[in-house]
């Protein structure tokens, strides 16, 4: 009786839930994400390829694209220059008031964009608490410069975000090493610190260029949306659909969405590839 | 400035640091020669890995002061001191090779290229790493993470090795050959080196001279062998090694307990009165009569087999004492004993020791004579 026993192939009925499971988490997620993505791509080319791509090489599309790149661009800059320096001197060092800071910086992700953009019109604009003494050519309300500034308000977190956790895990001893090994402050900083943050310097400004890139709410109120001046590509897209020209707004739709699925895919998959050594 | 004699590579003087009022360290002194290993032995928090980290300039002393090579080093940064820190998980940088680790104390130093080649190529061959050479850290086992470190900390030729508890990440077996490998390496170096570690096991093994700390002090720094056989305070006694302790005073020249009274030597200078132990290591005491033992024999008291087990190459006995209500010596005997006389529970034998230090005993208020007797 044993002898068969240990013949006999252990065979298990087929598990519905695990299909079942998945198949409710692709119907959850066709209707309110993958579908309304499809249909940019489906009416974008709906009039053939070539109307898709005169839509497109339309001056103001391009400049409102380009637009948006650029100050996307130095917004990205300017926050993950200051998230590395905020996340070193408050992972360094412990200060009285250090808890509020980290609140503050953490913020304006909280604040709804076009209360962010109205702030800053109440700031900078020309009747605006410090605005109001700007001599009238140097006015940044109304300019790419406004939008740039937007933009760092709306990302300010996001670089500081994820590099802080890493930085304030990271081994104390690694940098201490170093010093007793010969190196300066800045050489440890350099040498050793910088290595390690690699990836997350890296993930901190995709993340930070995509949310700017995107950035309707409080852009929409500090650049006058004027085509060919401080249009973005979000702008275009709102004014041109306003216009019904839904072929124009579809395009650069179509470039934005793309843009967001190419960065998204490079933090997934690059990730691991920034972490290795 | 400081003209200190005996060439000595690092001396620690009278190194005192409080934290929030509580002394972590209390009128530290030691002295280690070029060439010698120093453990400093102590419990956590016995203020032993502040010692370190002040001689590496991590931290700073309230007062004292820290010679490297007869040159003061108090007031210097860490990275001007020339340390080598061996750290307990090895710090070792993730982000570069085995070879780029061990070259970036000369790479700081604005070495050629080719020097540090050559160092890091001999370095590597010191340590048996020559298949690892490209490899990252993380890729390495832990005692081959432990060789980078050290090689790492004898590229720049630092004036004193410091090892935090090295093998702390280590498991047991792992850790007994590095042991060994380790000390032939410091010895075939020449460097001096700090270690600390609390297993006492580590540092009879490693030390030329242990330092037993406890709360900020030192109580005893010699020899392993002076450490274990004459410990000069209780704790060195139980912290190495176990230790028997049978509290009493000091007699004319006799340690007394009840009904034990032990002459002493003249050598060793007690006050009347004055409490004392008796501190007998399991392996000296001796559970029987002694026929022809050629060591001298103390008899002490009477006892009764209470438990007997067996623990691997020793029996170890414990036995109820006669003339302390409840007190238990611990006894341990080696085969050739158990086998000559066996022992069962119940059993009552003689007690005595073959080698025994009596130690004042601080924690206690001199003893009347009288007072000792009445309390029968």
């Amino acid at each position: 009786m044993s002898a068969n026993v240990s013949g006999v192939k252990h065979t298990r009925g087929f598990d519905v839930i695990k299909p079942l499971s998945v198949s409710v988490l692709i119907a959850i997620m066709l209707p309110l994400v993958l579908l309304p993505l499809a249909s940019i791509f489906v009416f974008g080319t709906s009039n053939g390829l070539t109307s898709f791509w005169n839509a497109l090489v339309a001056p103001e599309a391009i400049f409102a694209l380009k637009l948006s790149f650029a100050t996307s661009f130095w917004a990205m800059i300017f926050n993950v220059i200051f998230g590395l320096f905020a996340a070193y001197v408050l992972s360094r060092y412990a200060f009285w008031g250090r808890n509020a800071i980290i609140v503050m910086i953490s913020i304006p992700t909280a604040i709804p964009t076009a209360v962010a953009g109205f702030a800053l019109l109440l700031l900078w604009g020309p009747y605006g608490l410090l605005g109001r003494y700007l001599p009238p050519d140097m006015q940044i309300m109304f300019t790419p410069y406004a939008i740039i500034l937007a933009n760092i308000f709306v990302t300010f977190p996001l670089a500081f975000g994820v590099i802080m956790p890493v930085l304030e895990t990271m081994s104390r001893s690694l940098e201490e090493a170093s010093a007793t090994m010969g190196a300066s402050r800045w050489q440890t900083f350099w040498y050793v610190t910088l290595p390690s943050l690699r990836g997350a310097i890296v993930g901190g400004a995709l993340l930070t260029f995509a949310r700017a890139v995107g950035e309707f709410g409080s852009t929409i109120l500090v650049s006058g949306n004027l085509a060919g001046r401080t249009q973005t590509a979000p702008l275009y897209i709102f004014s041109k659909f306003n216009e019904g020209q839904v072929e124009a707004a579809n395009a650069v739709a179509v470039v934005l969405a793309l843009f967001s699925f190419v960065i998204f895919s490079v933090l997934f998959f690059a990730r691991d590839w920034l972490e290795a050594d | 400035m400081f003209e200190i004699n005996g060439g000595a590579a690092v001396h620690v003087i009278s190194l005192s640091k409080h934290f929030g009022g509580a002394a972590v360290l209390d009128n530290i002194n030691f002295e280690v020669a070029q060439g010698e290993i120093v453990v400093l032995l102590g419990a956590s928090g016995s203020g032993k890995t502040t010692i370190l980290r002040i001689i590496a300039g991590l931290e700073m002393p309230d007062t004292g002061r820290i010679l490297l090579h007869g040159k003061e080093v108090t007031e210097l940064p860490a990275r001007e001191r020339g340390t080598g820190v061996i750290f307990q998980s090895y710090a070792l940088f993730p982000k570069m090779t085995v070879a780029k680790n061990i070259g970036y104390g000369l790479r700081l130093r604005g070495r050629s290229r080719k020097d540090i080649r050559k160092k890091i190529d001999e370095l590597i061959e010191l340590v048996h790493l020559e298949e690892h050479r490209d490899k990252y850290p993380a890729q390495l086992s832990g005692g081959q993470q432990q060789r980078v470190a050290i090689a790492r900390a004898l590229a720049y030729e630092p004036e004193v090795l410091l090892f935090d508890e090295p093998f702390g990440a280590l498991d047991a077996q792992i850790r007994t050959r590095l042991r060994k490998e380790i000390r032939e390496l410091l010895k075939k170096i020449n460097v001096p080196s700090i270690f600390i570690t609390h297993d006492q096991e580590e540092a009879l093994e490693l030390a030329d001279r242990i330092a037993v700390l406890n709360k900020g002090m030192i109580e005893q720094i010699a020899t392993p062998f002076d450490v274990y056989m004459h410990p000069e305070t209780e704790y060195v006694a139980t912290f190495l090694g176990a230790a028997n302790i049978i509290p009493g005073y000091i007699d004319h020249r006799c340690f007394r307990c009840e009904d034990i009274s032990i002459d002493l030597d003249d050598e060793m200078r007690f006050s009347n009165g004055q409490a004392a132990s008796l501190v007998v290591r399991p392996e000296d005491v001796f559970l029987r009569k002694p026929e022809n033992l050629i060591q001298k024999y103390q008899p002490l008291t009477d006892g009764i087999v209470d438990e007997v087990s067996f623990v691997g190459a020793f029996e170890r006995v414990s036995v109820r004492l006669a003339f302390i209500h409840d007190k238990r010596m611990i006894v341990t005997r080696p085969k050739t004993e158990t086998a000559a006389f066996p022992l069962t529970i119940g059993q009552k034998v003689p007690v005595g020791v073959v080698r025994f230090r009596v130690l004042p005993d601080n924690n206690r208020e001199p003893v009347q004579r009288s007072s000792s007797a009445a309390k029968r």
